[in-house]
């Protein structure tokens, strides 16, 4: 399976594959519609009763095409039941309970644009609006004086500009950025007569949203919504009256939410910001608290107990502790596209799924690869949990718009396949120890005996070892025997070659001057060799300037004129003029020749 | 002692006696159909939920029957096993209006049909694809396709779509079952 021709899409996958691979056998497929055309991700999909009859649905914000088609969707089973029209793109799609009323039916939310809209038994029953931000002053006094026709539309586009180039673009309005994007100057001057009299606003855009419990943890408890903005703030919102309970700021602009606790007692939002840092607010912290950065980008943020799981764009699944120490990581073999916690509640364990750009959702229990699937497309949404009245069921939506449900099978088992924690069962193995002989008896009495005088033996000719070293190296600098020059005034390497099988060879010196500005002049190669055994084509080689830094490469032919068997050794000096002794010496075990055959 | 009640012995004592095991997934309808199938005066007005399992008796002329009715939830659904040895018939319902769960329903029947205590024995199972009345169902053919019952092959089967809220369909699974018991 390879990303074709950048198109990132899977090559035709052979089906009976998918249905062999081991991963898959301990899912069912319950369903399989890849035309269901729905564009999803993972933050934008949801289970919940929110009819109340104790079937979890399937709450889809579906994308569409992003510009059209944007809808609330949701499923009872394999079927739509309801669609609403979502007008921008959104963003993220929660439910929660807001209030203890019976029957008890959670509301479904979405954050779309500055907007968060609240839907109840599937109808519209609230539209929150984020605060707007303050007008930059100039911007403002610009548009003022549009409205008094005292500006030029191009002067005005100018003004705009400059602003936008200063600062980031989220510093102006909405109007203002759409008036930037205009190209001639009639769009330009009918937008503005159009707009110039509204009041100018700017607003921020939800980025993230997750639910919080307000005071108690269990599952139909009333849930406060946490929403992350643009504006680089956390406000996290009553669920009855939507007023804002606390706004807290971000260095960067979140983009992953992960919320444990309850709003009136403890909660912690962990939160992957765009700056590539993960970032923890705690009740009653008015900024938040650098946790750890990452050396790439996260694409996706978990926790499962105490431990954040970060997926990041280096093809990596990264584990820290929630103080930001490192645990573990995990290379994974292809780029991850989305990921979710998988909590089996029948066996009491979290794992964390991660879809890959090659097809295949990973599950990963602690650092241990528990199960693999594989599909037929690359999957955008991964959502598992209980839908319908199966408590383990994953739906996915693919980039083709496809939607895929598969439940975990009652008795699937899950290993960590690649580790039983704890020592290797290759330890546990007794060895088989033969019984003492009277040698190794022997031995150990005399070591005992003896133990200092061995000791002193020891240390002693370690020290004649290493002073036979030094000596030999003292030598070898002294006589430039060594490959490369210890000289600083001719700093130059020598490799030497020998090639072919005889009786005659080549011998190919390479010389670079390894200084970094200085050339080498005046240099001769010249050689030390048994005449009666060899004989040289050239014995003497005159070297031209060396250029620092260049490879230069001499030759000459070597002839074996023996034909015993024996080889000898050749030297190769690099001299210079008027110094007795060399530069630079290379050593070449000459090999054996082959005998010439006289045919 | 009456006259009547000496007759009810009479015959009472020609009839048959069978235990029939009950199951199918949760919210199948199996408590529902059961309820049903009781005489009159003790049928109950709300079902809840079953939990564990219940023992309910019902008679048809000829055979006698004690039901139990499994929790098809899955945390309780490896419960059915131990009752495996002394069911005399199996009674499996599903929910024709749950596509999504049929494949779950073939799952939890292929494990009770390769099962060491079911496998080798003869028994009768009736199938009951219930929920008819709803507008989304699958009707009993399409569920004896997906299921695959066509691969029974050691035992006698029959499936009938059934409305276990107006008894329809349930007294001709029944008779079908009491036919095979009585053989
Ligand atoms: N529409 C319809 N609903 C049914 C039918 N049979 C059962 N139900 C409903 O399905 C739900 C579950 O029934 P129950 O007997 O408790 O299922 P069990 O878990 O298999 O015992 C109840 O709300 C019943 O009213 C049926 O044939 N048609
Ligand atoms: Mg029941």
């Amino acid at each position: 399976m390879s990303v074709e021709n950048g198109k990132n899409e899977l090559s035709n996958v052979d089906k009976s594959s998918i249905m062999s691979h081991e991963g898959n056998t301990k899912w069912l497929n319950a369903h399989n519609d890849p035309v269901a055309s729905l564009y999803t991700f993972s933050s934008c999909m949801a289970f919940s009763d929110i009819s109340g009859d104790g079937e979890a649905k399937l709450v889809i914000a579906d994308l569409g095409t992003g510009t059209f088609d944007m809808k609330l969707k949701v499923y009872k089973g394999t079927t739509l039941i309801s669609e609403n029209a979502i007008i921008d793109l959104p963003t993220g799609v929660c439910t929660f309970y807001m209030d203890n009323n019976e029957p008890r039916v959670p509301a479904i939310g979405v954050a779309s644009g500055p907007y968060l809209y609240v839907y109840k038994n599937l109808r519209p029953y609230f539209k929150f609006t984020l605060p707007p931000l303050d007008v930059n002053p100039v911007e403002q006094d610009l548009w003022n004086q549009a409205r008094e026709d005292k500006i030029d539309v191009t002067v005005l586009r100018e003004m705009l500009d400059s602003i936008r180039r200063e600062g980031n673009e989220g510093a102006l309005t909405v109007r203002s950025l759409k008036f930037l994007m205009l190209q001639d100057r009639e769009q330009m001057e009918s937008f503005a007569n159009l707009h110039k009299v509204g009041q100018l606003r700017r607003q921020t855009v939800i980025t993230c949203l997750d639910t919080l419990h307000k005071s108690t943890a269990e599952d139909d408890a009333i849930s406060c919504l946490v929403v992350g903005t643009e504006s680089r703030e956390i406000y996290v919102l009553d669920p009855e009256a939507f007023t804002i309970l606390t706004k807290m700021a971000v260095p960067s602009v979140p983009v992953f939410l992960s919320v444990s606790g309850l709003y009136d007692v403890e909660f912690r939002i962990v939160m992957s910001c765009r700056n590539g840092n993960i970032y923890t607010l705690k009740r009653g912290m008015k900024m938040a608290k650098l946790c750890f950065e990452l050396n790439s980008q996260p694409v996706g943020l978990q926790r499962v107990g105490k431990n954040i799981i970060v997926g990041c764009m280096d093809q990596t699944l990264q584990c820290y502790s929630t103080k930001g120490k490192k645990l573990w990581t995990v290379y994974l073999p292809a780029a991850i596209t989305t990921m979710d916690v998988m909590h089996h509640r029948l066996k009491g364990f979290k794992a964390v799924m991660v879809a890959l750009r090659n097809g295949e959702v990973h599950v990963y229990r602690d650092k241990f690869l528990i199960n693999s699937i594989k599909t037929e497309d690359i999957i955008t949404g991964l959502k598992f949990g209980r839908f319908g009245r199966e408590d383990s069921t994953l739906v996915m939506s693919t980039k083709r718009g496809g939607l895929m449900v598969k439940i975990l099978k009652r008795n699937a088992t899950f290993e960590d396949k690649d580790s039983v924690r704890g020592p290797p069962a290759s330890q546990q193995q007794k060895l088989n120890v033969p019984k003492k002989t009277k040698v190794f008896v022997d031995q150990t009495m005399r070591e005992r005996e003896h133990g200092v005088s061995m000791h002193r033996m020891f240390q002693h000719d370690l020290y004649r070892l290493r002073l036979t070293t030094a000596r030999a190296f003292v030598k070898a600098l002294d006589s430039s025997l060594t490959p490369v020059s210890t000289n600083p005034n001719e700093p130059i390497k020598l490799a030497a070659q020998i090639q072919g099988i005889g009786p005659t060879f080549k011998l190919t010196v390479s010389l670079q001057n390894t200084s970094l500005s200085k050339p080498s002049m005046g240099l001769l190669i010249s050689f030390l060799y048994d005449e009666k055994l060899y004989s040289l084509q050239k014995t003497m080689i005159a070297v031209p300037l060396l250029v620092p830094g260049l490879n230069y490469t001499f030759e000459t032919l070597v002839e074996c004129m023996s034909d015993k068997g024996i080889a000898d050794v050749i030297k190769v000096f690099v001299v210079k003029e008027g110094r007795s002794t060399p530069i630079i010496t290379a050593v070449i075990n000459m090999p054996v020749s082959e005998t010439m055959v006289v045919v | 002692m009456g006259l009547l009640d000496y007759f009810a012995r009479l015959f009472g004592s020609s009839k048959k006696e069978a235990q029939v095991l009950c199951v199918g997934l949760d919210n199948s309808g199996k408590s529902t159909i059961i309820n049903r199938l009781k005489p009159d005066e003790s049928t109950s007005e709300d079902i809840v939920a079953t939990v564990g399992f219940t023992v309910e008796r019902f008679q048809t002329p000829g055979v006698r029957f004690t039901v139990f009715d499994m929790s098809g939830q899955g945390r309780y659904r490896n419960l059915w096993e131990h009752y495996y040895k002394d069911a005399q018939a199996i009674m499996f319902v599903i929910d024709s209006s749950d596509k999504m769960r049929v494949v779950v329903a073939k799952e939890e029947l292929d494990m009770l049909l390769d099962h060491p205590d079911i496998r080798v024995r003869t028994i009768p199972v009736l199938f009951f694809a219930n929920k008819m009345d709803l507008r989304e169902s699958l009707t009993s053919v399409q569920c004896s396709r997906l299921l695959e019952l066509e691969k029974i092959k050691n035992k006698q089967w029959h499936i009938c779509a059934s409305n276990a809220l107006t008894g329809e369909g349930l007294h001709e699974g029944v008779q079908w079952l009491s036919d095979q018991i009585k053989l």
